[in-house]
């Protein structure tokens, strides 16, 4: 009984491993893989989302509904700091990168200012379950499968609505799609308000595990940008799902093995490596695949 | 005098007379710091000068080739460790911290040397190479960061882990420890040292090709030069130069942590470099010693608000001044001049 | 292969003098301002000559930002709170001679009382039920605040400079210099982590400043110019392993922050298990910026320890305490620094801290009498405090002792106030008795073991009324025969190898 409480323990592993990776990157992709701007306040915005939360469930409003409060609102915030501030910096990656890490600052210090060090988190919603020794939180499992649902959902909307078309041809060729009569600067705003309301859900359903506080953003911020870059911007909705469970695979076992510390290691080396042999990352390689297959 | 010629090249800010004497005079400002600012004061002034170093092999590496780095704290941590290993073994001689000094540098250099072939070796372009060197720092940091076990240790000398390194011998030559106002003098030498090097070499042959580089790499390897052997070089020269800065602080500070090769401070040059204006090496010397002025003054005043003003500082930099508010400045009186200047000199590459 | 510059760009270079001129003076004004402007607004050379009249200056140096401040601006309230006090008067009992508590015979009940969480009334939750068992026990002393004879300190006024170290080493640096250089401070209190101490001591060794540590740490700091007042390894770990081995059994798996505090507690951890019948069956370090904790838990399923010594640091790792419970682990826990310093019991929801154990000298939930009332001194000053940590308590009780050698010193000079120290001094704490050792430089602490209950209600099953820091002076250190200034770790001690060989050693 004791092996398959082991292998569940593995699976598990593997799955809150990938899974974090994909939450905490599906904001950035969308923002660095789509638009390509540097976005070193996601962070700061996934804390935005996680405080939101925290504080609206605190009031006794149900955690789901705190979560979509929280992608709208970030939602907001993002289309603000995009009309105001990001929009002089197309095409301008560094300007991009400095004046985000400008405004991580001020986010993560106001907060501090605001609401002090430390905030009660909420507790982490559903029991837990066991099979053999092992026992398993339900709620990542819940997260693993609503991570699932983000990218499908993403997919669905850049593939079938017609702002998904709109936004993929203003990514390929805006120009071209400007002169076809697509509104880019909406669609720019759109897509950074997107990806900010995303990094904010994101942030609200990690919220429940991790502590809250204003410099919170931080832990996230490394592992989004090195899966959004092994995923590569080929497709970057295919990458991140990839990446996230590449990096996750090297993780998992070598974590279990060794320790948690060798698994960032092992992490870091195989982004490293991955990075340099595929610098168009995962996806152009999936999607060369996927292109054979279907016969392109 | 070809080297008076090349000193007074294009490349970076100034080239008259007038200039000059400006400059002398601030060198000469100070040059006579200790006369008029306590000991503790020339400390901080250190603090502000060694790191004019770093940020101006950043400048080459990005403003002048187009190179991105956010990993070159990683060298100012190989560096530090370097020589506190080195020195901290050698505490009998006094030739010690010298060859830690040197060992240093070199170990930069190698380090530098191994990574930048598998960068550039492999034509990895675009903006991977900034990911790729933060991941190389993060990995630097969580690998130092778990040496705080006693086994962790090379000669007599701990590495400490997020404790650090402690009691790094400060810099001495012969029997003259470098402390306080000596310490001060020697930093500002070496720092107007390197800095006039880094003109003179961007502002001669090597310069020319790593802004060719910058602009089209296509083209400067159509025209014969192996782009990857220059990008290797600079980038081995930045390493060092982030090096040269890791060394001056631990002779400053005689205490380095892994925290030093952290996200945080990863960034923090690319700001100074950024603010300034990437490709004017005074720019970017101005700017980095300022900004660190700045980041000081407003922490040391208790300030909680030091890092909001430093956010909305750079945010303001950014949107009004976004070549560089140095640059801005320095060209700021004639705008009407911006369309003599060639294209190949403008900055078009993002 | 020389390149010529193009016609353009000379012409640009000379006509630009004109206004290179301009720039280069306002250049000039700009740097000799910059170089300048540090000097205004900082104290002049002058207050040199004000040292044995005009305040008495208390250097304090804490986090109030960034990724520490909870526990930065515990000690800054504590360090207001006791100058406050000392400027009016006052000071709390002891001595320059070591005495510990008094005993009585009385009736007590036949469990501890439960404090539970809700405010910082310190409600009695269960109070232990009826007073049927006759024993002896420590006299409790309500008023330890008592009158001085004094304003502030030898009729000087008591004036804290507290700059913001922002979480950040290099900041720490900076700030100590100014400090110890600029502002010329008689002490200087300051550290939180081991890290910012390690900083700082090199800076404080160099000027022979006369330095206090006020935290519960790893131990080991021999040095001749600092007092370090909190708990160490020998106060904590012993006693809290012996009680978990004898209520839980002997396999112990430790998981610690992945930095020197973490590795040598765990050392201590791993050779002194076995001495009192344990056995650390497993170890894990974890690095600081490691969040997610579903690897750590699954490694602590598999090994099936008795119980868990957790060492976590910081706010990423305390996300281990939501999702061990999630996760549904249910063991029990022991800690020397959680529960105690970041109040995890208060700002994690039930029962994510169930069965968490801890020797500490203090946590606010303490229910003697001298305890309440300080927290409502506390509490009367800073209302909308969440926690007294022990680290809080300790500056508290630190800064009065500091006031207390000077008077015995009858100067500020800090030679003569190291001295002072080093006669040997009882001062009563909130926590109890705290005896300063004259060779060490460390405390004698009254220990408790705390228990968090499922609802977060916190009891103390247990106490060792006087518990001495006696690893350095089994290493031989006396600091007033011959002055040292370093840190020793288990490695260095002998004893150690010989515990780590042999596995099994109940005596």
């Amino acid at each position: 009984m004791d092996t398959l409480g082991l292998l569940a323990s593995i699976l598990y592993q593997f799955g809150t491993n990938a899974a974090f990776l994909l939450l905490a990157a599906i904001g950035l992709v969308v923002i660095l893989g789509m638009m390509n701007i540097i976005n070193l306040a996601h962070g700061e915005l996934m804390m935005m989302g996680a405080y939101i939360a925290t504080i609206v469930t605190h009031r006794g409003i149900p955690f789901p509904l705190a979560v979509l409060l929280a992608f709208l609102l970030v939602a907001m915030f993002g289309a603000a700091l995009e009309r105001v501030i990001i929009r002089r910096f197309y095409g301008h990656e560094l300007g991009a990168l400095v004046v985000t890490w400008g405004i991580s600052l001020i986010m993560g210090q106001g907060t501090l200012l605001f609401f002090g060090p430390f905030m009660p988190s909420i507790g982490i919603p559903g029991g837990s379950f066991s099979l053999g020794a092992y026992s398993f939180a339900t709620y990542w499992i819940v997260l693993i499968g609503v991570s699932a649902i983000l990218i499908a959902a993403l997919w669905w909307i850049y593939q079938n609505t017609r702002f998904g078309l709109m936004a993929r041809a203003t990514m390929q060729k805006a120009a071209m799609a400007e002169a076809l009569g697509v509104n880019t600067d909406r669609v720019y705003m759109l897509t950074f308000a997107l990806g900010s309301g995303l990094a904010g859900a994101c942030g609200a359903l990690l919220a429940p595990t991790v502590s809250i506080s204003p410099l919170m953003g931080q832990q996230f911020v490394a592992p989004a940008f090195i899966t959004v870059v092994v995923g590569g911007a080929a497709n970057v909705l295919l990458g991140a799902i990839g990446s996230s469970l590449l990096l996750s695979a090297v993780k998992t076992p070598v974590g279990l093995l060794f320790g948690a510390f060798i698994g960032t290691v092992a992490l870091l080396l195989t982004a490293l490596i991955i990075i340099r042999l595929m610098p168009n990352g995962v996806s152009f390689y999936l999607q060369r695949f996927t292109e054979r297959r279907v016969g392109a | 005098m070809r080297l008076l010629h090349l000193v007074n090249g294009g490349e970076d800010l100034g080239r008259s007379r007038w200039f000059w004497i400006g400059f002398a005079a601030v060198i000469l400002a100070l040059v006579a710091l200790p006369l008029y600012q306590t000991e503790f004061e020339a400390s901080n002034a250190s603090y502000y000068l060694l790191n004019i170093p770093l940020a101006l092999g950043l400048s080459m590496l990005w403003g002048y080739c187009g190179i991105l780095s956010f990993g070159q704290v990683a060298y100012f941590g190989i560096a530090g460790y370097a020589y506190g290993v080195i020195a901290g073994n050698l505490t009998e001689t006094s030739w010690g911290p010298l060859v830690g000094s040197v060992g240093g540098l070199l170990l930069c250099a190698a380090v530098g040397a191994i990574f930048g072939y598998f960068v550039f070796f492999g034509r990895v372009q675009g903006w991977i190479v900034p990911i790729l060197t933060l991941v190389f720092t993060l990995l630097l940091e969580t690998f130092l960061g778990q040496t705080a076990g006693y086994q962790w240790r090379i000669g007599a000398v701990q590495l400490g882990g997020y404790n650090g390194m402690t009691g790094i011998p400060p810099f001495q030559i012969g029997n003259f420890i470098f402390q306080g106002y000596a310490f001060y003098f020697f930093a500002l030498s070496l720092t107007v040292a390197v800095y006039f090097i880094s003109r003179v070499l961007m502002n001669a042959h090597f310069g020319k090709i790593m802004i060719a580089i910058r602009e089209d790499v296509l083209r400067t390897e159509t025209l014969g030069y192996d782009v990857r052997f220059y990008q290797l070089g600079v980038f081995v020269l930045a390493a060092m130069l982030a090096g040269l800065s890791g060394l001056l602080y631990v002779q400053w500070g005689n205490y380095i942590t892994p925290s030093q090769v952290g996200l945080l401070p990863a960034a923090l040059p690319v700001i100074w470099v950024a603010v300034g204006g990437r490709n004017r090496l005074l720019a970017v010397a101005i700017a980095t010693y300022l900004l660190n002025w700045i980041n000081y003054t407003l922490s040391e005043a208790g300030n909680q608000y030091a890092p909001v003003i430093m956010g909305a500082l750079l945010l303001l930099v950014m949107l009004f001044f976004p070549r560089g508010i140095i640059v801005a400045i320095a060209e700021l009186r004639w705008p009407w001049r911006r369309d003599v200047t060639p294209v190949s000199v403008q900055d078009r590459s993002a | 292969m020389a390149t010529q510059i193009p016609k353009e760009l000379e012409t640009q270079a000379e006509s630009g003098q004109a206004v290179e001129r301009r720039t280069v003076v306002q250049g000039i004004a700009a740097a000799v301002a910059a170089t300048a402007l540090p000097k205004f607004g900082v104290m002049t050379r002058s207050t040199a000559l004000a040292a044995e009249s005009g305040p008495v200056k208390i250097g304090f140096i804490e986090d109030y930002s960034g990724n520490l401040s909870v526990y930065g601006l515990q000690k800054l309230h504590a360090a207001q709170l006791a100058i406050k006090e000392i400027n009016e008067g006052k000071t709390l009992k002891g001595g320059p001679v070591g005495a510990g508590g008094l005993g009585a015979e009385a009736n007590f009940a036949g469990k501890p009382p439960t404090i539970g969480i809700e405010g910082t009334g310190l409600p009695v939750v269960n109070d232990g039920g009826p007073k049927d068992h006759k024993d002896v026990v420590f006299a409790e002393d309500e008023d330890v605040l008592i009158d001085s004879g004094d304003k502030g300190i030898l009729g000087r006024e008591v004036q804290l400079i507290a700059p913001d170290g922002q979480s950040n080493n290099a900041l720490w640096q900076q700030l100590a210099r100014r400090l110890i250089q600029q502002d010329k401070v008689d002490v200087l209190v300051a550290g939180f982590a081991s890290a910012e101490r390690e900083a700082i001591r090199p800076i404080v060794d160099r000027a022979k400043q006369l330095y206090f540590y006020t935290n519960q740490y790893e131990g080991g700091v021999a040095d001749a110019n600092t007092f370090c007042t909190g708990p160490v390894c020998e106060q904590q770990v012993i006693p809290g392993v012996s009680y978990m081995v004898e209520k839980f059994g002997p396999r112990g798996y430790t998981i610690a922050a992945d930095y020197n505090f973490g590795q040598l507690t765990a050392a201590w951890t791993r050779a002194f298990a076995p001495l009192v019948g344990g056995e650390i069956i497993g170890e894990e370090f974890i690095p600081l910026s490691v969040s997610e904790f579903s690897t750590v838990i699954a490694r602590i399923q598999q090994a099936k320890p008795d119980w868990v010594m957790t060492l976590l640091v910081g706010q990423n790792q305390h996300n281990y305490y939501p999702q061990a419970a999630a996760a549904g682990l249910r063991l029990p826990m022991v800690s020397t620094v959680n529960m105690a310093q970041g109040y995890e019991h208060r700002r994690f929801k039930p029962p994510s801290l169930a069965g968490m154990h801890n020797a500490i000298q203090y946590q606010m939930e303490v229910p003697t009498n001298r305890n309440r009332a300080f927290v409502k001194r506390w509490m009367a000053m800073f209302p909308n405090d969440q926690y007294i940590g022990e680290m809080a308590q300790n500056t508290y009780f630190t800064i009065h002792l500091y006031a207390k050698a000077v008077r015995l010193a009858g100067t500020t000079d800090q030679q003569q106030v190291k001295k002072a120290l080093e006669s040997g001094w009882t001062i009563e704490a909130p926590e109890g008795a705290v005896f300063l050792e004259p060779g060490t430089h460390h405390c004698a602490h009254y220990i408790r073991l705390a228990v968090c209950d499922e609802n977060h209600n916190v009891s103390f099953p247990r106490s060792w009324p006087m518990i001495q820091a006696w690893w350095l002076q089994r290493l031989g250190v006396n600091l007033i025969r011959h002055p040292e200034y370093k840190q020793y770790v288990p490695d260095e001690d002998p004893y150690f190898a010989m515990f780590l060989k042999n596995k099994s050693k109940k005596t």
